[in-house]
């Protein structure tokens, strides 16, 4: 599938307003052909309701919806031609699996044989071909999932809308389903927009995230981008874990810039291109705690913070400590379990120790 | 009931005074009603061979159906649109909504037939402004015949045919609606192959409840149709008042009990009774 | 969502013709009272309160209003008393072993009045209850108990048994558990069940035409004679009295509703 089949979805400024309220504001976003792309953010950030004006159901207040540069805002959603897999999968009770998944070409008029042949290979699509006479509800959940997912795609959609699709099954069942939804994106080619508040789901699925917030896209990105190198505070914050450190910018150094914090001097390295900010300036550094190391020894770093061990956690793969430090405040850091040079104990004085590149200026959010 | 066990014998005290009195106020009564079908003028089925032999009997049972059929589909009909307004409201408008229904369905029965009188008789305020407006030459006969009897019990039965389907349109997720239009359905596809199928027990159970509710209908017929078109309610009643023939009376009366239980012994195997007679039943 | 799911113009336009059908006629009533004539009609030349006034100076009239009050009120305390403590028995010892009693509560909504009437009529005349006040309250009583057993049992559905298995755990016997817990939590329903109650019996028409004939003139029973006899002016100005006061005691049942939900 070297050519992605997929459309291109633009959204330009989009806005809705209920009443007073700002639901989304100003949205301006790009989905490539065949991208899957994932809108994040904490509940209420306004996610389903950019994906409802996408679909149709929500007239937004102001902006626009294109589809490969042609405007779609006015269109109503029977006639967009969108697959669409509802919170909670919306498939209809009184049909069986079959009826439901050929209800799309049904409406659309396909004749019997055809009908009859799509709807088969859809069901083989997502492996429910076993169970196309029963109802819904004697399907468990991951396979209800399945059967929104072959239902959305059987009319071979212009673009797939998934409202957060996963949520409402287990842990395991859903690590499963995430695995699925990425290689039936990948065999079907098409353009995915999911929406999702869970962030693991996000970064393993997506080729983009785009990240929301009180209804403003706050960034987007590919996955990996994203998470090392937030812009705000909000998405270190929400997209991972992160330590923040405030402080005065003391100077320029070698490929960035030095900052002072409550006294101790942390060299920070900046991608090539990016200019240090001013001398005097305030700036907050975002630190991933997978990124600190406890420092052993004569082990050296070019950032160096001494402190003692406030709390720590096991958790199989490594631990999780929480270090008092003397300039810095508490920080957070996770050491995979093999690399961990002493057996952590709470008082234990360590010393932690990170790259200049670890650590990264983002801004602190508009209130 | 767990823990405290099985409830003592106090609480089946509690029953004790409405069991009485239904037993012996209620049940007995009619019972009465269905003996005496069976033994005056003498003991025998003789009464019963009526059916069979009466002209008269079986004309008073053809129009009973007859209207009762009509007066159930149109009810449904007109029902089903106010419910399904009701269901997809916004919330202030429902509320006005459901008082447009509740408040008739209150409203004394006798009051509402008087209303309907005074509407379509034939110097009625319907026929007085249609014959000014030139529409008609002549009064149209709007009542004190079928039609009339028709258009007073349909305004009785639409409010008991809403409530029922009100509550199975509520049932439906409203996802559903937007997920076959999503897929593809126009709104008049996602009417029929969605909400309507979804609708049905509510639509059955409002049927059932409409037409066994019409078939003992008393006073709005007896009103409305002026003594010309008979339904069995009144055709009962004088039997017993006016022509003294309890036999009779009570025959009918039993068939019209009859009617009425096997028209929910057979619909109890499609809808839950519970969506007819409510929460309590 | 503001695009997802409308009525057509078609099912819009039924429902309306159907509210209309629906209020209209009953509102016609009021006009009518209002003439100035003597016969039944729109106003003329103006509006005129003399019918009104035909009726709360007319002995019959407010003789049957307050013969049906009073058959009302005693019938609905009937229907009260043995629908509230049926509908708790029912609720305690467990649906399946009271189905039949259910049923046996609901039978008066579900079998005709008239085949009951007639019933009525010749059993009453052994007892000699006929054209008796207790009579027709042990008929309209009887045949009120369902409404309170459906309202009263909607409003049991919601309380949690185990509050009564605690009550009767610290020692509260049978009545005490009712009086202190099961009856405040379910007044509510229960005052619901007596307005239905009592609406029952004040409209109730079939059984009355039956077992009551000149001692007992319940005011149904007058409009009745009116509408067959008369038809006059009058008879519309009861009407909307009748409209008016059933809508005070729905509306008394919407407030108590809300103020039970308030808590
Ligand atoms: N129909 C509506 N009327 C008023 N407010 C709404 C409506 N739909 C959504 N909202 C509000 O818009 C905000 C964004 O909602 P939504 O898009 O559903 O968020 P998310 O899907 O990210 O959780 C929420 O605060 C929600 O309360
Ligand atoms: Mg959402």
């Amino acid at each position: 599938m070297s050519e992605p089949k997929g459309h291109a979805l633009a959204l330009l400024s989009l806005t809705k307003k209920y009443g007073d309220f700002v639901a989304v504001a100003d949205v301006t976003l790009d989905v490539g052909r065949g991208e899957f792309l994932t809108l994040l953010g904490p509940s209420g950030s306004g996610k389903t309701t950019i994906l409802m004006a996408v679909a149709g159901f929500v007239a937004p207040t102001a902006g626009a919806i294109l589809l490969d540069g042609r405007d779609i805002t006015p269109l109503p959603p029977e006639k967009r031609d969108f697959g669409m897999v509802f919170q909670g999968y919306a498939l209809f009770p009184h049909m069986t699996v079959a009826e439901n998944v050929a209800f799309p070409l049904r409406v659309r008029r396909l004749p019997r044989a055809e009908r009859d042949a799509r709807v088969r290979a859809a069901l083989d699509l997502v492996q429910l071909e076993a169970f196309a006479d029963r109802l819904p509800r004697q399907l468990s959940g991951g396979q209800q999932q399945r059967v929104a997912l072959a239902r959305a795609l059987v009319f071979d959609p212009a673009l797939l809308l998934l409202d957060e699709p996963l949520s409402a099954l287990d842990k395991k069942l859903r690590a499963e389903l995430q695995e699925e939804l990425k290689a039936l994106h990948r065999r079907v080619g098409r353009t995915f927009v999911n929406v999702t508040h869970d962030q693991e789901e996000a970064l393993s699925l997506s080729d983009r995230i785009a990240i929301l917030n009180h209804g403003r896209l706050v960034q987007a990105g590919a996955p990996g981008a994203l998470y090392e190198r937030p812009r705000t505070r909000f998405v270190a914050d929400f997209l991972g874990k992160s330590n923040f450190l405030e402080g005065t910018v003391w100077g320029p150094a070698p490929g960035g810039f030095a900052l002072d914090v409550g006294g101790a001097r942390l060299a920070v390295r900046l991608p090539d291109g990016e200019s240090p900010p001013a001398e005097g300036a305030r700036s907050l550094l975002s630190l991933r705690p997978e990124k600190v190391a406890l420092l052993s020894g004569e082990e050296s770093a070019e950032n160096i913070a001494e402190g003692r061990i406030l709390a720590f956690a096991y958790h199989g793969t490594g631990f999780a400590l929480r270090v008092e430090t003397a300039h810095l405040g508490e920080i957070r850091a996770i050491l995979p379990a093999w690399k961990a040079p002493i057996a952590p104990a709470e008082g234990l004085a360590v010393r932690l120790g990170w790259a200049a590149d670890a650590a990264v200026p983002v801004q602190e959010d508009a209130a | 009931m767990s823990g405290a066990g099985r409830p003592g014998a106090g609480w089946w005290l509690l029953l004790l005074p409405a069991l009485v009195l239904v037993v012996v106020f209620y049940v007995a009564p009619i019972a009465q009603v269905l003996t005496i079908s069976v033994t005056e003028p003498e003991p025998g089925l003789g009464n019963y061979e009526r059916l069979f032999t009466s002209p008269a009997v079986q004309r008073v049972i053809l129009t009973t159906l007859r209207i009762c059929i009509i007066t159930t589909a149109i009810a449904l009909l007109l029902g089903y649109a106010i419910a399904y307004a009701i269901t997809l409201a916004s919330p202030r408008a429902r509320g006005w909504w459901i008082l447009a229904v509740l408040v008739p369905l209150w409203i004394s029965v006798l009051v509402r037939a008087f209303a309907w009188v005074t509407l379509l008789r034939r110097q009625g305020l319907v026929n007085n402004t249609l014959l000014e407006l030139g529409v008609i030459a002549e009064p149209l006969p709007l009542v004190w015949n079928e039609f009339g009897i028709i258009v007073g019990m349909v305004h009785y039965m639409v409010p008991f045919a809403v409530l029922p389907m009100l509550a199975s349109m509520r049932e439906i997720d409203p996802r559903l609606l937007a997920a076959a239009r999503g897929l593809g359905a126009s709104r008049g596809e996602v009417f029929r192959r969605v909400f309507l199928p979804l609708s049905m027990p509510g639509v059955i159970a409002a049927g059932v409840l409409v037409f066994i509710f019409s078939l003992g209908f008393y006073i709005t017929p007896a009103i409305l149709g002026g003594g010309k078109t008979l339904m069995v309610a009144e055709w009962i009643g004088l039997q017993i008042l006016d022509l003294v023939r309890w036999g009779l009376g009570t025959m009918m009366a039993t068939m019209l009990v009859v009617a009425i239980l096997l028209t929910l012994a057979v619909f109890s195997r499609i809808v839950d009774l519970r969506r007819i007679f409510g929460a309590g039943g | 969502m503001d695009g997802a799911y409308r009525s057509g113009p078609a099912g819009r336009f039924l429902a309306w013709s159907t509210a209309l059908y629906l209020v209209l006629p009953i509102l016609i009533v009021l006009p009518v009272a209002l003439t100035d004539q003597r016969f039944l009609s729109l106003p003329y030349e103006r509006i005129s309160l003399q019918h009104f006034r035909t009726v709360l100076t007319s002995p019959e009239w407010l003789g049957s209003i307050w013969q049906s009050f009073t058959i009302a009120l005693a019938s609905t305390a009937l229907s009260v008393v043995a629908g509230t403590l049926c509908a708790i028995g029912c609720w305690r010892i467990s649906r399946r072993a009271t189905e039949m009693v259910r049923v046996l509560m609901l039978l008066p909504l579900i079998i005709p009045s008239i085949v009951y009437a007639i019933g009525l009529y010749r059993y009453f005349g052994a007892l000699d209850l006929l054209d008796r006040f207790l009579g027709v309250v042990i008929a309209h009583g009887v045949t009120g108990i369902p409404y309170v057993v459906i309202t009263v049992s909607t409003a049991l559905a919601a309380f949690d048994p185990r509050l009564e298995q605690a009550a009767r755990g610290m020692g509260a016997s049978l009545s005490q558990t009712l009086r202190w817990v099961i009856l405040p939590r379910i007044a509510p329903g229960i005052f619901s069940g007596a307005i239905f109650a009592f609406i029952h019996s004040w409209d109730e028409l079939v059984m009355v035409l039956f077992i009551a004939s000149r001692d007992v003139f319940t005011l149904p029973r007058r409009i009745w004679d009116g509408i067959n006899e008369n038809l006059d002016p009058a008879m519309a100005a009861v009407a909307v009295l009748l409209i008016l006061f059933t809508l005070l005691l729905l509306m008394a049942d919407l407030a108590l509703r809300r103020r039970s939900q308030g808590r």
